[in-house]
C-alpha cells in the first residue's frame, strides 16, 4: 500500500518539481537579470555623474588658465587689487578646498584655504616642487588639464583630521603677453561626491578604484581612501580574489553568484555633444584611471531571490500534500475497486458453481427421471403380469369350483377334481416366476463391480455341455478390443450372458457350423456388448412387440417357459442398461446390450 | 337346424379351452367347437377351411397372450385371408386383461364384434350364438 501510494504520489509529483525548479531556474535567471540591468543603471548614473563633476573641475580650472594675468603677477602685492574679485570668486565655490598659484620652479605665490563653508583665508607660502602634481603640471601644455590621485589631505606630511579626500586639478597659467609663468593648482573637495556615490538605493556593494584596485570609496567603508592609512582591505583584490578578469572592460557579468558591473571614467571622450561641460580643445592628463564597480553579493543575492524559494517551496509544499493525498485517495480508489472486482469474480465463481451444481442436479434428476420412467413401466408390467397370468388360472378354478358344486354324477367329478391340480400347479409356477421378476425389480441389494467380460463368459461357458464338447460343433468366440471391464452386477449380467447362450444354443440350426460372437465396442460413448449367432433367427415383423414379453414362446419345436428373454431385459433395465435386436430368419440373431 | 355350426377358440390356457368346451355342450350339441392352443394353428386352421372352400366358424373366441402367435398376430393374418372369405365371422377377444391399452387397441379392429372378459357367464354364451345365427 505505502509503496504503491509513493509510486502515485512519484509520478504525479516528479513533473511538477521539475516544472517547479524550471519556473525557479528562469525566475532565478530574470532576477539576475534585472539586478544585472539595475545595477548597470546604477552605475551608468553615477559613472555619469562622476565624469560630469570631472568635467566641471577641468573647466572650472581651466577658466584660471584663460585670464590674462599682469606680467610678473604677484597677487598678494601689487596685484591684490587684481586678485580680490577673484578671491570672492574663489570663497563662492564651495568646493574649491585650497587654490594655488605656482611659479615655474613650484614655489607657491598665492594660497588661499578654505577655513569655513563661507570664508577663505590666505596662508603661508609653501614650496611644492617634489609633489608629482606639480612636476605634472608643470610639464603640461597648452590646452591640457592636469586631474591628480584622489588622495587625503596632508598637513606637513601627516594626514589631516578628519579625512578630507581631495583631488587637484591643476593648469598652466599665462601673462598678458602669453608667457607661460606658472601653474594654477585647485584642492576639490570630493566627500560630497564620494557620499554621493555610496548612496544606493538597494544593498549593492559601490566601488570606486584606481587602476591598481586601490578602493578610492566603497559603500563597504565608513572612511575614504583607505590604503593611504590602513593595511587591510585597501584594494578589491583583497577583498575579492576573483574580480582581476574583467577589470580592464566595461562590462556586467554574472559569476560565482556575485553580479559585477565594471564601467570606467572616461575624460578623453570623442563625442562632444553628450556633454555641454566638456570641451573638446581640452585634453586631461591623469596618472590614473578611476573605474566604478558594484556589485551584488552572494547574501544579497540569495535575499533578493528568497521570495521565489519561499514560493516555491510553499508551492512545493502544498503541491506534495495535496498530491500525497490524490496517491492516496487514489490508491485507496483502486484497492476498493479490486476488492470490488475481486468479490464480483468471487460472486461469479459462485454462481457459476451454483449453476454447475443445478446443470448436475438436472442431470441427476433426468437420470432419476428416466430410470423412474422404467421402474414404473417395470411395475406396470408386473401389475400386468399379476393380474392377468393371475387372474386366468383363478377364473378358471372358480369355474371349475361351479362345475363340481353343479355335478351329481360322481363319474363327472373324477373327471374335474385333476383339473384343480392343474390349476393349483400354473399358479404355483406363476408365483414362483413372479417372485424371480420381483427380486430383479427389487434392485437395492445390488453389488456393483468391476466385470471382466472375458472371465464372465469363459465362467458361463462352462454351464453348456455343448460348448465344452468337441464333437459338438458349437463355438464361443470372444472380440474385446474395445473394452473387458464394464461396471454392472456380475450377477446379473451372469444371468443375461447365460440366457442369451441358452437360447443361441437352443435355436441353432441343425447340422451346420454354430457359433455365438461376443464384441466389446462403443456406440454415443457407450459401451457396447454385441452378442451375435448364426442360429435360426425369428420375423421381427410377426414377433417384434412380444419378444421381451412374459410366456412368449416363438418356436413350436423347442421347449421353454418363455422367460429368458423377459428377464433379461428386466434384469438390464434394473440397471439402467439396454438390450436391441435384430434378426432373420436362417440367418441369425444380434442382440446389442447398451451400458 | 340342418348342419352343424361350428366355432373356435383359441386359447393357450388349456383349462380354459376344456371348462369353455364344456360349457356349451351342456348348453348344446349342434355346435362343433374347434379349440387350438396358439393363434399360429388357429390360423393355420382358417387357412386349411378358406383353402378347401369348407365352412368357416361363425364365432372366434381369440385370447391376446398366446405363445408363438398371439391374438393380435392372429387378426393380422386373418386380414390377409379376409379377401377370400365371404361368410360373416364374428370374432371376440376373450381376455382376462383388464388393461386399458388392449382394450384400445382392439377397439382399432373393425373384424372385432366384442371385447370380452374372462369368464364369461352362459347367459353371455347364449346372448352371442344367439345373436350370430338369428342374424343369419
Amino acid at each position: 500500500m505505502r509503496k504503491r501510494v509513493f509510486k502515485i504520489f512519484a509520478f504525479l509529483y516528479i513533473p511538477v518539481f521539475i516544472l517547479s525548479l524550471y519556473l525557479l531556474l528562469s525566475q532565478k535567471e530574470e532576477k539576475t537579470r534585472l539586478l544585472s540591468e539595475y545595477q548597470k543603471k546604477d552605475t551608468s548614473i553615477k559613472r555619469k555623474y562622476l565624469e560630469d563633476q570631472f568635467y566641471s573641475f577641468v573647466n572650472n580650472t581651466q577658466y584660471w588658465s584663460t585670464l590674462n594675468y599682469p606680467i610678473n603677477f604677484a597677487p598678494l602685492n601689487e596685484h591684490s587689487s587684481f586678485m580680490s574679485p577673484y578671491l570672492e570668486i574663489i570663497r563662492g565655490i564651495t568646493d574649491y578646498d585650497q587654490f594655488r598659484f605656482l611659479d615655474l620652479e613650484g614655489n607657491e605665490f598665492f594660497r588661499a584655504e578654505r577655513t569655513r563653508v563661507n570664508s577663505v583665508e590666505l596662508r603661508p607660502l609653501q614650496n611644492k616642487i617634489e609633489h608629482n602634481y606639480v612636476k605634472n603640471g608643470l610639464a603640461l601644455k597648452p590646452g591640457q588639464i592636469y586631474l591628480s590621485q584622489i588622495s587625503l589631505n596632508r598637513e606637513n606630511g601627516k594626514i589631516e583630521k578628519p579625512h578630507k579626500p581631495v583631488i587637484r586639478a591643476v593648469s598652466p597659467i599665462y601673462d598678458r603677453t602669453g608667457k607661460k609663468m606658472g601653474i594654477v593648482v585647485i584642492n576639490f573637495k570630493m566627500k560630497r561626491i564620494l557620499d554621493y556615490l555610496k548612496l544606493r538605493a538597494s544593498d549593492n556593494n559601490i566601488f570606486l578604484i584606481d587602476n591598481n584596485q586601490n578602493i578610492i570609496t566603497s559603500s563597504k567603508y565608513q572612511e575614504d581612501l583607505p590604503y593611504e592609512f590602513a593595511t587591510k582591505n585597501t584594494s578589491l583584490k583583497d577583498i575579492y580574489t576573483s574580480t582581476d578578469n574583467g577589470i580592464q572592460l566595461d562590462t556586467t557579468y554574472f559569476k560565482n553568484n556575485h553580479i559585477w558591473t565594471i564601467q570606467h571614467i572616461n575624460l578623453r571622450k570623442t563625442d562632444s555633444s553628450s556633454s555641454t561641460l566638456s570641451d573638446d580643445s581640452l585634453e586631461v592628463v591623469t596618472p590614473t584611471n578611476w573605474i566604478l564597480a558594484q556589485e551584488v553579493s552572494p547574501s544579497m543575492l540569495r535575499a533578493s531571490l528568497l521570495p521565489i524559494y519561499e514560493g516555491l517551496g510553499l508551492f512545493n509544499f502544498f503541491a506534495i500534500v495535496l498530491l500525497a493525498s490524490l496517491a492516496y485517495a487514489l490508491q485507496k480508489n483502486r484497492l476498493q475497486k479490486e476488492l470490488f472486482y475481486k468479490e464480483l469474480e468471487e460472486k461469479n465463481k459462485l454462481l457459476t458453481k451454483n449453476r454447475d451444481q443445478l446443470l448436475e442436479n438436472n442431470l441427476f434428476i433426468t437420470n432419476m427421471n428416466h430410470r423412474l420412467e422404467i421402474r414404473n413401466e417395470q411395475l406396470s408390467e408386473f401389475n400386468y403380469l399379476v393380474s392377468h397370468n393371475l387372474r386366468a388360472p383363478v377364473t378358471s378354478m372358480a369355474a371349475v369350483m361351479e362345475m363340481i358344486n353343479k355335478e351329481k354324477e360322481p363319474k363327472n367329478l373324477t373327471m374335474l377334481l385333476p383339473k384343480l391340480g392343474q390349476v393349483t400347479k400354473s399358479i404355483m409356477n406363476l408365483t414362483e416366476d413372479i417372485s424371480e421378476y420381483v427380486t430383479i425389480l427389487d434392485n437395492r441389494e445390488i453389488k456393483i463391480s468391476d466385470v471382466n467380460i472375458i472371465d464372465l463368459i469363459e465362467e458361463v461357458k462352462k454351464d453348456f455341455t455343448e460348448t465344452l464338447l468337441d464333437n459338438d460343433s458349437f463355438e464361443v468366440i470372444i472380440k474385446s478390443d474395445a473394452w473387458q471391464q464394464v461396471l454392472f452386477s456380475k450377477f446379473y449380467l451372469r444371468s443375461v450372458l447365460h440366457n442369451l447362450m441358452s437360447n443361441a444354443i437352443k435355436y441353432r440350426q441343425k447340422n451346420v457350423y454354430s457359433y455365438i460372437l461376443f464384441e466389446t465396442g462403443y456406440e454415443d460413448n457407450k459401451k457396447v456388448l454385441s452378442v451375435s449367432d448364426n442360429g435360426i433367427g425369428l420375423d421381427l415383423k410377426k414377433h417384434g412387440d412380444n419378444l421381451f414379453k412374459l410366456y412368449k414362446r416363438f418356436h413350436r419345436n423347442i421347449s421353454g417357459k418363455g422367460m429368458g428373454l423377459f428377464l433379461v431385459k428386466s434384469q438390464l433395465e434394473a440397471l439402467d442398461a439396454k438390450i436391441t435386436i435384430n434378426s432373420k430368419e436362417n440367418v441369425g440373431t444380434t442382440f446389442k446390450i447398451i451400458f | 337346424m340342418d348342419k352343424k355350426t361350428n366355432i373356435l377358440l383359441v386359447d393357450d390356457d388349456e383349462l380354459y379351452l376344456y371348462l369353455m368346451e364344456r360349457t356349451i355342450k351342456e348348453m348344446t350339441h349342434n355346435i362343433e367347437i374347434n379349440s387350438f392352443t396358439d393363434g399360429e394353428q388357429a390360423v393355420e386352421f382358417v387357412s386349411i377351411c378358406t383353402k378347401e372352400k369348407k365352412d368357416l366358424p361363425k364365432v372366434i373366441f381369440l385370447d391376446i397372450n398366446m405363445p408363438f402367435l398371439d391374438g393380435w398376430g392372429f387378426l393380422a393374418e386373418f386380414r390377409k385371408l379376409k379377401s377370400k372369405i365371404r361368410q360373416q365371422i364374428n370374432i371376440y377377444i376373450v381376455s382376462s386383461s383388464v388393461r386399458e391399452s388392449d382394450i384400445k387397441k382392439a377397439a382399432e379392429y373393425e373384424e372385432l364384434t366384442d371385447y370380452l372378459i374372462k369368464p364369461i357367464d352362459r347367459k353371455k354364451l347364449a346372448g352371442i350364438f344367439t345373436r350370430a345365427y338369428n342374424g343369419e
